[in-house]
């Protein structure tokens, strides 16, 4: 379980990466959802004990971040967001590695890479050096660190970015298997809701919205989403599409305006963060 | 501490890693190798021994000293240290299992050093031992060196030309291939800047090659010391 209390991080120039988070969450996979620069990083960073709060706490499953370093360390995983493999080091020898800096034995951590890296699908690249491995597989290798690795609590900063549609959905199973709780940094709405339980969403530093996907969608019950290219000042721009969220019986009135309407998805939880929803 | 830890990361990333990328090994020869031939011609082999002991600091410490680009690039491109921050790694485990692995590069050119020492009959048993021990102070004090560099850098391509700069002037300049006494003595305590004059200094003088100047060891030692609690501090573990 994690529990955060008004854990703020301000850099220099009194720029405001998280601004007073207050969360609890204990749910098996959590994802936080976020622009880039919302503060999904930098949160995980100050959980995983890599970077000071500048104010606020937060506790791991009882272990106090800034008191119980060691502990915390002991009990949780974290995968940085751009964290690469070692190129001339295999994909066994990485993973082996790592359990190792957990405290495994030897013959512990070998079993255990092997164990992981074979349910991961892995088991042909296993002796190959990393850098022969595709963009997919090294993410996968990640995942398998974490699997094999016992912990508590896991952190995936966006474990998909940039990976093509087939790797990511096996990056999606792998995470899975992951028998710990897990909270993952995505910008990809389906990721959140086809992985996670619990979704917290960021903007600025602050956490604007925290619950279940259906309960956070609960309130554009009764709504859908009208689209179109046209530029209109009552409605939100994103990119060269102006949207707008619509009564459900309104449809027909916006069609003929030339909107087009589409079914309420997580996307719109993102799109309309901090906007007035159409009553 | 992790000895396990450290130990598999030197066999992986030192000693296995040394047949898959070999250039590394003729990279951490050149400069030695150069300057000992270059020693010998213009010295007519007169200088000969003084390169062969100042080979095996040299061959270390630049090994060690060029290791800052590797150290950074593993921090900032490769986000290692930030995976191993939450785990049973300590910083000072991450840059023992660093410098360790960096020392197996070293270990042909010292394998080769040995053998010229043996044809120039320049060894005796308590002089190794000496040997092996500010060998064994010199990488911990050169590898800290990268280390603070990699800690302190934001930009990996920044640190390559720093590490060239280092390398060069912390190991060329001291006296590793010509008598320390060669110098005017505030030149050699200026130079004393860097462990490698200590270490080139002491290596002299158990060979029987310059007389000894005892104070280098306890500066060798503070060097290594405090170099390494910098760097230890410097690692960023917990960035603020």
């Amino acid at each position: 379980m994690i529990i955060t209390e008004k854990l703020t991080k301000k850099y220099s120039g009194n720029f405001i990466a998280l601004n007073s988070i207050d969360i609890k969450t204990s749910k098996r996979i959590t994802s936080i959802i976020g622009r880039n620069g919302a503060g999904k990083t930098t949160f995980i960073r100050i959980l995983s004990t890599q970077l000071a709060p500048t104010s606020g706490s937060a506790s791991i499953n009882g272990f106090d971040i800034l008191k119980n370093t060691r502990e915390i360390r002991r009990s949780v995983v974290s995968i940085p967001q751009e964290a690469s493999l070692i190129g001339i080091m295999t994909a066994y020898e990485q993973v082996k590695l790592y359990l190792v800096a957990r405290g495994f034995s030897f013959k512990e951590a070998g079993d255990q890479a092997n164990k992981a890296l074979d349910e991961l699908d892995l088991r042909e690249f296993k002796n190959s050096p990393a850098d022969t491995l595709s963009g997919g597989m090294k993410r996968k290798v990640f995942v398998a660190m974490a699997l094999a690795s016992n912990a508590d609590v896991v952190f995936l900063d966006e474990p998909t970015t940039g990976l093509d549609p087939i790797s990511r959905l096996e990056v999606w199973s792998a995470i899975g298997r992951i028998g710990s709780e897990v909270i993952l940094t995505t910008h990809y709405m389906e990721e959140a809701q086809q992985l996670s339980e619990d979704l917290i969403l960021m903007d600025h530093g602050n956490v604007i919205e925290h619950g279940k996907p259906t309960e956070l969608l609960r309130k554009f019950d009764g709504m859908l989403r009208a689209e179109t290219h046209e530029e209109r000042n009552d409605c939100i721009k994103v990119g060269g599409t102006f949207i707008r969220y619509i009564k459900r019986d309104d449809a027909e009135k916006y069609i003929s305006r030339g909107f087009t309407i589409k079914q309420i998805t997580l996307d719109d939880l993102f799109i309309s963060m901090g906007v007035f929803l159409e009553s | 501490m992790n000895l396990k830890y450290v130990g598999l990361m030197a066999w992986y990333y030192g000693l296995k890693a040394i047949p898959r990328g070999p250039s590394y090994i003729i990279a951490a020869l050149m400069t030695p190798l150069s300057l000992l031939f270059i020693v010998f011609i213009i010295t007519k082999g007169e200088l000969v021994k003084f390169a062969i002991v100042g080979g095996f600091v040299i061959t270390v410490a630049s090994v060690a000293l060029s290791s800052a680009g590797d150290a950074a690039f593993m921090r900032l491109q490769l986000r290692m240290q930030d995976l191993y921050v939450p785990t049973r790694v300590s910083p000072s485990d991450y840059m023992l299992a660093l410098t360790l692995s960096y020392l197996m590069f070293s270990i042909p050119g010292i394998a080769l050093y040995s053998i010229l020492g043996v044809i120039f009959h320049i060894f005796n048993i308590i002089a190794i031992f000496v040997l092996i021990a500010v060998l064994v102070l010199l990488v911990i004090a050169t590898s800290s060196i990268s280390f603070i560099i990699s800690g302190m850098i934001k930009h990996v391509r920044n640190v390559w030309g720093i590490a060239a700069i280092l390398s060069v002037a912390m190991t060329v300049l001291p006296p590793t291939f010509y008598p320390y006494n060669y110098i005017p003595r505030y030149a050699l305590y200026v130079l004393s800047i860097s462990p490698v004059t200590p270490a080139a200094v002491i290596a002299q003088s158990i060979f029987h090659l310059s007389p000894m100047l005892l104070l280098e060891v306890p500066v060798l030692i503070l060097e290594t010391v405090v170099l390494f609690v910098l760097a230890r501090f410097l690692t960023r573990w917990r960035e603020n």
